[in-house]
């Protein structure tokens, strides 16, 4: 009950195939570390607890027997029989002494498996969370977050789960079929042979169920996709649906993709809630068998009282592990596929360590010689201090830089272009053009495959990423805020900023006025959803983080239509504010910030095909021209 | 719970099957261990063989009465539950179409979706398992101490007794798991987010060098959720040991005092089985039914999230009044009044007195810088929004004093975003007019300068994605402003809708919409001076406020701020459209 609370929809999806369970098997022994000597006493105390858990019925049988006797004996007396500690009482005791026992092993390895198995999936865990951190970028672009997540959490929980109960489970399961099939078998073989066929006959029907019980949810998730569609296209585009008076259709449409959802739940669910009715009802029939053929053999004295009741409960200790079987198999197989998935997280390429951190002096003076200017009008004044430590100033040089995602798929070919301290270039082209590439080598989020990027005649490639990352600020489009109050979100660059620093670069990011109206103000607390604060207003939290920081080089994504147009007003004022004074990239999508960009990139298949300032390239008539009157105006 | 009650009301026949049946099935199983136990006493008495046979017969009899209560129960859960989820969804998307473009910015898209699938889902299955779980509780305790209290006083008392052992029992861990549990699902929630925003925020974090504080933050998370996992574990750990020991003695309790029983013959000896199979229902019951509760929490979240949607009072409501068959020629198409608007979480007005009317037959154009409140004009003819102070008429007509219906009717509106839905482009152009020819629909295309469809393989009939994903930019405002155009409307709004055509394309579409809508009045909104620069009367916005009004010539003479943006966007030769 508790397993399939979770997946309503995926309840009964098909069963992962685990495609080399031993080696996954073996590498998750090996992680268990020194756990694996819990995992061992687990293992006796299963072996003692299912022993007694066979022998309790055959040793309550005898107490049953050895009262019909007293009772028969004592009929035949005057005295009605009474229990006693001689008649029947000791061994009653020592009954419920087995079960004690029983009842402590039981307590003592769910205990056990319990803490065992989350320390195993914490360990794990922690292992993959430190991982995250030293995936390159590519990862990250080729991977869907809800999989990752999804590794993260729901597989290592259904690892853990699997460990705590499924195997526990399994290992008892076992070991209570044989030693209730024996004992039945010693009973009488033919009632046992009746319960054989019940029980195949019902684990037949469980097989059957599953085939149609997945059919009919495969339909029901193509129902909840059209409806998801549905539901997604109508509030997206709910002012059309609006304007175009379209209300009465588009309520049509989703009532009938509702219907159809209701039509295919009920018997999805149907299937899914029916199918223990109908084991029981099976189970219950060969009962009703064995009870008449048990009778018959009670009749003719073939078995006891005791031996009745003991049949019976061996019965029900034996046919549930059966018909669960496969059930528990399925889990079982899924859960060491979850776990490959995970070590699979695990083997995955990490990103080049940091250098050892060297001078590069020499090779810094040399490149700074070997600059070809594309603006010879500024002076070259910079290069005889950049070495110099930590004065940075801000003068970006790409220098024939080669690049592609895949190194048999070059996207950009021959890069070069030095951006002025203090000066703000723009970086325009179409989608798929390589602005957002520009930037991920800029940062270093993927190295290059040729060429060099210098930071004020410094190889970038050569500094450690702390020390090259600490000169950038970046506010993207997609604004990234976490969990928490709005100060904290702020302070994410400077953890020991004081509330009145960060109360300054709020008023700096024209973030001030908005934060006051929350209702506890910097200490509100920005929850996963961020339904509390709108879009723009997140952008103006990433560029207060920025102000507060106060890098030298700054890489803007200009927002384009998320955002209400009030705070768009307010993000661009706060995005010219910041760029003062300091060496700015910006992928721009404004018709003010190209104009008046110092120098402007245009890229087209990952290459710089033109460069210049506004003016000039206008002039020029040339791709930029024809782009600017095309695309932005 | 309300809210569910309201729900269930139009089937409370429904219910009421469903849980006859469900009972049948408890019956079922407390009958067949009594029929048993009756052939221990035939067997040991010297009962016949057919008599044996005969109970043999009844047991099957009760077993599939039981199981066929069981299986319609199944089916009849099954259809309650499909139906409540229905019926939930349909309210909550007809109530979302009242909502206003604030009241529905209050939840938001994401949360909305989310309400409308999930939150009910979750609602539907609680609903469920509530029936068949929780309900039959009562029905099995009270007849499994019925049937003991058949077979012997005493054994009746006994199986009082162990049956608030265990509801005692189970009150006790309940109250600690659902903290617990409460607790559990926060951390769960806690661990997701961290690491979802560890997963997203990548750039940003390595940007900021935050890599090591990162990891301390998913490892604190990751700990508490593990600690309370164990705690939780442990719990249900300990439930389980537990409820097997109360059994375990139990089961030697019916031992010891039925053996006395026996002896002194108030029963027999094959009741005993009967016994041990009751504490045993009715244990297995409690424990299932307390599983369920642990997870209703969850469900009242849900609950409260569906109900604070359909408790919402749309806050822009219908006029009473008509607007009249005939409109006047000369009353305006629409008129701004006097208009200040100001968003309601804001300190300073959008829109501040803008006055202006649109003329039938005249293009009226808005343009400013980004930010000036442009779009937001739109959207107040709409009746989107209502106005601050002032106000919007069309055809002579309050906005607000009409049906929003109607005011739509005489509105046709091209969206900034152009939004297209999936299914053809014809069924897209049909909103616009629903009994649309397609010669009608080529033709307005053409007008729209939308010819591409024709070279389409299906032409109108093509396949459009959801949102229009699978056309260009371009071709996707050419379609929007088609759909807008196969309305016959007093007013057509185009909210800056040819920002993504290129120049040629741009006055093509001007000069050919200039004889479609010849009649009507037009209201651009642009930011590109070329766009505008033949409209009839423009209307320059700087901050919300009008800042000059006139033709292109008046303004390039008397607005300072109209000059500015036509330098900017002029430099570097003289582009004309």
């Amino acid at each position: 009950m508790a397993e399939n609370e979770t997946n309503l929809f995926e309840a009964d999806q098909e069963t992962e195939i685990p495609s080399n369970a031993g080696r996954t098997v073996l590498r998750l022994w090996e992680a268990m570390g020194r756990q694996r000597i819990r995992l061992i006493i687990v293992f006796v105390s299963v072996i003692l607890y299912t022993v007694l858990s066979v022998a309790a019925p055959v040793y309550s049988a005898g107490i049953v027997d050895l009262l019909w006797k007293e009772i028969q004996e004592s009929m035949g007396g005057c005295s009605a029989f009474r229990v006693t500690w001689d008649h029947g009482g000791m061994e009653i005791m020592i009954l419920l002494i087995i079960y004690t026992v029983t009842g402590i092993l039981y307590t003592f390895q769910s205990f056990l498996m319990a803490s065992f198995a989350e320390r195993l999936s914490l360990e794990l865990r922690t292992r993959i969370g430190e991982k995250l951190n030293r995936l390159p970028l590519s990862f990250y672009d080729e991977h869907k977050t809800g999989e990752v997540l999804s590794r993260v959490t729901n597989d290592l929980d259904k690892m853990a789960e699997v460990m705590q109960t499924g195997l526990l489970k399994l290992f008892t399961a076992v070991g209570m079929v044989v030693g209730s099939l024996i004992m039945m078998f010693r009973f009488h073989a033919g009632l046992t042979l009746i319960f054989l066929v019940f029980t195949l006959l019902s684990m037949l029907s469980t097989k059957l169920f599953a085939a149609r019980t997945l059919q009919y949810a495969m339909r029901r998730q193509q129902a909840v996709s059209r409806v998801t569609g549905q539901v997604e296209e109508a509030y997206s585009g709910r002012t059309v649906i609006k304007a175009f008076n379209q209300e009465e259709n588009s309520r049509n449409a989703m009532r009938e993709a509702v219907e159809e959802l209701a039509d295919t739940s009920r018997k999805a669910d149907f299937m899914m809630n029916a199918v223990n009715p109908f084991i029981r009802l099976v189970n219950r029939a060969g009962q009703a068998v064995i009870a008449v053929s048990a009778g018959k053999l009670l009749l003719d004295g073939v078995l006891t009282v005791g031996t009745f009741q003991a049949f019976f409960q061996y019965v029900y200790q034996a046919s549930e592990p059966l018909t669960e079987a496969a059930y528990m198999i399925n889990s079982l197989q899924s859960s060491i596929a979850s776990v490959e998935r995970i070590f699979q997280l695990m083997d995955e390429k990490e990103i080049r360590p940091d250098p050892d951190v060297k001078e590069e002096t020499g090779d810094m003076m040399e490149a700074g010689a070997g600059v070809h200017n594309v603006r010879p009008d500024l002076p070259e004044n910079e290069n005889a201090e950049g070495g110099k430590e930590a004065s940075t100033r801000g003068r970006v040089q790409f220098q024939h830089v080669r690049f592609g995602y895949t190194p048999d798929h070059i996207l950009m070919k021959d890069i070069s272009f030095t951006a002025e301290p203090g000066r703000k270039i723009a970086v325009v082209g179409s989608t798929g053009a390589g602005k957002t590439t520009l930037i991920n080598l800029l940062m270093r989020f993927y190295e290059v495959n040729g060429g060099r990027i210098l930071l004020d005649g410094r190889n970038t490639g050569a500094m450690s990423y702390d020390e090259l990352r600490r000169n950038f600020g970046m506010v993207l489009q997609d604004t990234w805020l976490f969990d928490g109050t709005v100060a904290e979100n702020i302070a994410y660059g400077k953890p020991d900023a004081s509330r009145e620093e960060i109360i300054a670069a709020a008023k700096a990011a024209r973030a001030d006025f908005f934060i006051r109206t929350l209702p506890d103000g910097y200490d509100t607390v920005l929850n996963g959803d961020a339904e509390n604060i709108s879009a723009g207003q997140r952008q103006l939290l990433t560029i207060a983080r920025v102000f507060l920081c106060d890098p030298p080089i700054l890489i803007l994504d200009e927002a384009t239509s998320s955002v209400d147009t009030r705070t768009e007003m307010e993000i661009s004022r706060a995005m010219n504010e910041l760029m003062k004074h300091r060496t700015s990239f910006v992928i721009a999508h404004r018709l003010s910030t190209i104009v008046d960009a110092d120098l402007i990139l245009v890229m087209q298949n990952g290459d710089i095909i033109e460069q210049g300032s506004h003016r000039e390239l206008l002039d020029t008539g040339g791709a930029y021209a024809d782009l600017y009157n095309s695309q932005f105006a | 719970m309300k809210l569910i009650l309201h729900f269930l009301k139009p089937y409370r026949k429904l219910c009421a099957f469903t849980i006859l049946a469900m009972l049948l099935d408890v019956a079922g199983g407390l009958v067949v261990p009594k029929l048993t136990s009756d052939m221990i006493n035939i067997g040991v008495g010297s009962g016949s063989l057919n008599y044996m046979i005969g109970k043999g017969m009844a047991m099957l009899a009760v077993t599939l009465i039981a199981g066929g209560g069981a299986l319609l129960g199944s089916w009849l859960c099954a259809d309650l539950s499909a139906k409540i989820g229905r019926d939930m969804r349909n309210a909550v998307y007809d109530r979302s179409l009242l909502f206003s473009a604030h009241d529905f910015e209050r939840f938001g898209t994401g949360s909305m979706i989310t309400r409308t699938l999930n939150d009910i889902n979750v609602i539907q299955q609680s609903v469920v398992w509530c029936i068949q779980m929780v309900l039959p509780v009562p029905a099995v305790c009270i007849m499994g101490i019925g049937m003991a209290f058949a077979i012997d006083r005493v054994m009746g008392f006994l199986l009082i007794g162990v049956t608030v052992l265990i509801i005692v029992l189970a009150i006790l861990v309940t109250s600690r798991a659902s903290a617990i549990f409460g607790r559990l699902q926060r951390l769960l929630d806690r661990m997701n987010v961290v690491l979802r925003e560890n997963l997203t925020g990548v750039r940003v974090i390595r940007a900021f060098r935050k890599e090591k504080d990162e990891e301390k933050r998913m490892r604190r998370s990751f700990e508490d959720y593990a600690r309370t996992s164990v705690s939780a574990n442990l719990l249900f750990a300990g439930l389980e040991s537990t409820a097997f020991f109360v059994i375990n003695i139990c089961i030697v309790a019916i031992l010891w005092l039925g053996g006395d029983r026996i002896g002194a013959g108030y029963m027999e000896i094959g009741d005993i089985t009967a016994l041990t199979e009751y504490s045993i229902l009715i244990l297995f019951y409690i424990i299932m039914a307390q599983m369920v509760i642990i997870l209703l929490p969850r469900a009242r979240v849900c609950i409260r999230r569906i109900r604070e949607i359909l408790e919402t009072e749309p806050e822009i409501r219908d006029g009473a009044e008509r607007m009249g068959e005939r409109i006047p020629e000369t009353e305006p198409a629409a008129a701004f009044e006097h208009v200040s608007f100001r968003f309601p979480d804001a300190d300073e007005n959008a829109l501040t007195d803008l006055d202006f009317v649109c003329r039938r037959g005249e293009t009226t154009a808005v343009i400013g810088g980004t930010g000036c409140g442009k779009s937001t004009l739109a959207r107040l003819l709409l009746r989107f929004y209502d106005v601050s102070a002032g106000s919007v008429s069309v055809n002579g007509k309050d906005v607000r004093s009409i049906s929003q219906e109607e005011l739509r009717n005489h509105i046709a509106y091209v969206p900034q975003k152009a939004w297209l839905f999936s299914g053809t482009i014809a069924d897209n152009l049909r909103q616009g007019k629903e009994d649309a020819t397609e010669d009608e629909m080529r033709r307005i295309l053409s007008v729209a300068q939308a010819d591409f469809v024709s070279s389409l393989a299906n032409g109108l009939d093509a396949h459009v994605a959801q949102g229009g994903t699978n056309y260009s930019g371009g071709q996707k405002q050419r379609l929007s402003i088609a759909r807008a155009l196969m309305k016959k409307a007093d007013l057509y709004i185009f909210d800056d809708s040819f920002s993504a055509l290129d120049f040629k394309t741009d006055a093509a579409l001007r000069k050919s919409l200039k004889r479609e809508v010849a009649d009507s009045a037009v209201l651009i909104i642009a930011q590109r001076i070329n766009t505008i620069l033949n409209a009839d009367q423009i209307i320059v916005l700087d901050k919300g406020r009008i800042a000059g009004k006139g033709t292109h010539e008046e303004l390039m003479k008397s607005c300072p701020v109209y000059r500015e943006i036509a330098a900017s966007q002029m430099k570097g030769g003289e582009q004309n459209g």
